[in-house]
């Protein structure tokens, strides 16, 4: 009675050739300051963020293309930070064009719902609170800026096969079409996922865990309009009472994602006529639809206790792996990177200290655990693990129905945040992210914090309504200094910045009155490091001073 | 947390528990002390004296298994 099943064409990525490089020639070895492995989404931002900045780097990667071969890591869902970060490196227009912004989540059991959220009510963000995308089209729009900025040195089919630690580099052996060669590297950064093979011959610790929750992807296109927001079910009745996800991506291409039971045969649950009856019970009889892709899963977990290794850091899966409730992982790895470009570029230009580069695992291991506990509690919700457990979540559920006090228990996923960080010897206060707050320059241009970021590797110095005075000498203290000074309202040398609703003070943590005089320190990768009420220009000196790691080098230094 | 009684009427709370059990499969008791413990909680609504209570109560169950 049904139809035949449908398969879209599949996509028509772009493929890069591989360019055999001088390495494959005689001569000594040559050394490069930045190796990056792993042209993923962690990899990939790291390199446009470092070309960004004016920083070259070598990326090697053993694929020739976007995306992922075969059914592994297929992310759709990228968070306000990270568009913010894309928007800092100008592709931030091109990924929300292109993808599908959304803001409103809703969870049902049965057919009621028993939670909302609407992440929009926090925002004062030029970005959406979500895009969603394919991770494909993330990486393509990244290759694409990466080639238009020149800088970096993109080897295709290149397979790292090892690499050997020296007091001075990180020796690295490579695997081309045309032979191997090895290079030296000055800071090796890993982006090679879950199965990294340098952290696996490094020996480094992983704690990793495997659950038995088991999935099954049904990407497909069909006519049926349904709304554009995230919708899931802790236990659908057209799916024998488990969990389903349901979002929409770009080119009408939805995302649903069903529980399967733990037993289930991977083969069977992944037949397209056994996808298509799921499909059918869901959406009716005779929808008619077309099957992008069907990939069956199960999650694991990872993380490592220290995201540096001498001269390697671990960025994206190859730090770090959680399951997918949340979107928290490609959104991890973006942000890892942001976090790491800077301090790579203002460290290889000589503007700080080698130490500032452990700040990196300081800051991204703890937001990271953070990541790791939020979802295994999401993880947890959605697949009890006692009989206990799933009285518990049916108590919960039956009360979110009636009482608005227990919609907060329900946790089908808590939504990726750009964590704040703890307080460390380069943040005094701690740190949390700025967003990408519309801005006015003193002519009328519309600007916002990510364009203010753009160019270089520059902090963000925001005074609000500083006395004159101290904005001349201060402005003539920091001279020379990774930093740029604005001043929030008129009347002093400081370029000027209208924040007319008070958005940006307010944001800042600015007090509502009083507030002049108060200075904002913003890090290159727009993260909030110090707020000094009253500031004079030895105390931004200083804040700026403890935020790069100048500190003990500037103690004693002669003037 | 408050170890000392609270309870006005400690021996009419007990009474309306256990008529509220009445008829219940061990399933239903089971889910309806799950959603008794919610609803108190959020009267509560002070995290640091909800977790010492689960530990007092975790505490406890080990003395009455024998």
């Amino acid at each position: 009675m049904n139809e035949p099943i449908r398969f879209a064409p599949p996509y028509q990525l772009p493929t890069y050739d591989f360019q055999p490089p001088a390495d494959l020639g005689d001569g000594p070895r040559r050394r490069y300051p930045i190796v990056i492995v792993g042209a993923g989404p962690a990899g990939l931002t790291l390199a446009c963020d470092l070309a960004q900045r004016g920083v070259a780097s070598v990326l090697i990667d053993e694929d020739d293309t976007v995306g992922v071969r075969g059914a592994s890591s297929r992310g759709i869902c990228y968070a306000q930070k990270s568009l913010e970060i894309l928007e800092r490196m100008e592709v931030g227009d091109r990924a929300v064009a292109k993808g599908v912004a959304w803001s409103l989540g809703r969870t049902l059991s049965g057919d009621h719902e028993v939670y909302n959220f609407n992440l929009q009510a926090h925002s004062v963000s030029e970005q959406p609170p979500f895009v969603n995308l394919q991770q494909f089209y993330l990486e393509w729009f990244l290759v694409d800026r990466i080639q238009a900025l020149g800088l970096t040195d993109l080897r295709w089919k290149s397979r790292v096969t090892g690499v050997e630690e020296r007091d001075d580099c990180v020796v690295v052996q490579v695997e081309t079409p045309a032979g191997s060669y090895a290079l030296e590297a000055r800071y090796l950064v890993d982006g090679t996922g879950v199965n990294s093979v340098i952290r696996t011959q490094l020996g480094v610790q992983t704690h990793a865990s495997r659950s038995a929750d088991r999935w099954c992807i049904t990407d497909v296109r069909f006519a049926k309009p349904l709304p554009v927001e995230r919708w899931t079910w802790v236990d659908a009745p057209f799916n024998e009472g488990r969990a389903v996800w349901q979002h929409l991506m770009p080119d009408d291409v939805w995302r649903i994602d069903y529980q399967m039971p733990e037993d289930a045969d991977i083969e069977t649950i992944s037949k397209p006529e056994v996808a298509g009856a799921r499909l059918r019970a869901q959406l009716g009889a005779d929808v008619e639809f077309e099957f992008v892709w069907i990939g069956p899963y199960q999650y694991r977990d990872h993380l490592l206790d220290d995201f540096r290794h001498h001269r390697i850091f671990f960025v994206g899966d190859a730090a770090h792996v959680v399951s997918p409730f949340g979107a928290r992982g490609g959104n991890t790895g973006m942000q890892d990177a942001a976090n790491l470009g800077w301090k790579l570029a203002l460290v290889a230009g000589g503007q700080a200290p080698e130490t500032l580069l452990d700040s990196y695992s300081a800051e991204r291991q703890p937001a990271c655990a953070e990541n790791l506990e939020v979802t295994s509690r999401s993880a947890r919700f959605l697949a009890p693990a006692t009989p206990a457990e799933h009285t518990l979540r049916r108590a919960a559920l039956n009360l979110a129905r009636e009482h608005a006090f227990a919609r907060p228990l329900i946790n089908t996923g808590r939504m990726s945040v750009a964590n704040d960080y703890p307080v460390s010897a380069w943040l005094r206060q701690g740190a949390r992210s700025v967003q990408n707050v519309p801005l006015v320059h003193a002519d009328g241009t519309p600007t916002s914090v990510m364009k203010l970021l753009r160019a270089g590797t520059r902090c963000l110095g925001l005074w609000l309504h500083p006395d004159p005075d101290l904005a001349a000498q201060a402005a003539e203290r920091l001279r020379g200094l990774p930093i740029d000074l604005y001043a929030i309202g008129d009347g002093c040398a400081l370029p000027g910045l209208r924040d007319e609703a008070g958005v940006l003070a307010r944001h800042l943590g600015a007090p509502p009155s009083g507030a002049a005089g108060s200075f904002f320190l913003v890090r290159p990768d727009a993260y909030l490091a110090a707020s000094v009420s009253n500031a004079t220009p030895d105390a931004i000196h200083s804040a700026l001073q403890t935020t790069l790691g100048l500190v003990n080098e500037s103690i004693g230094a002669p003037a | 947390m408050n170890s000392q009684p609270n309870i006005p009427d400690a021996d009419g709370f007990y009474a309306a528990l256990v008529k509220a059990h009445g008829g219940l499969t061990d399933a239903q008791s089971a889910e309806l002390n799950a959603g008794l413990v919610f609803l108190l909680a959020n009267q509560c609504g002070d995290q640091s004296t909800l977790l010492a209570c689960i530990d007092a109560a975790r505490a406890c169950l080990g003395e009455l298994q024998s």
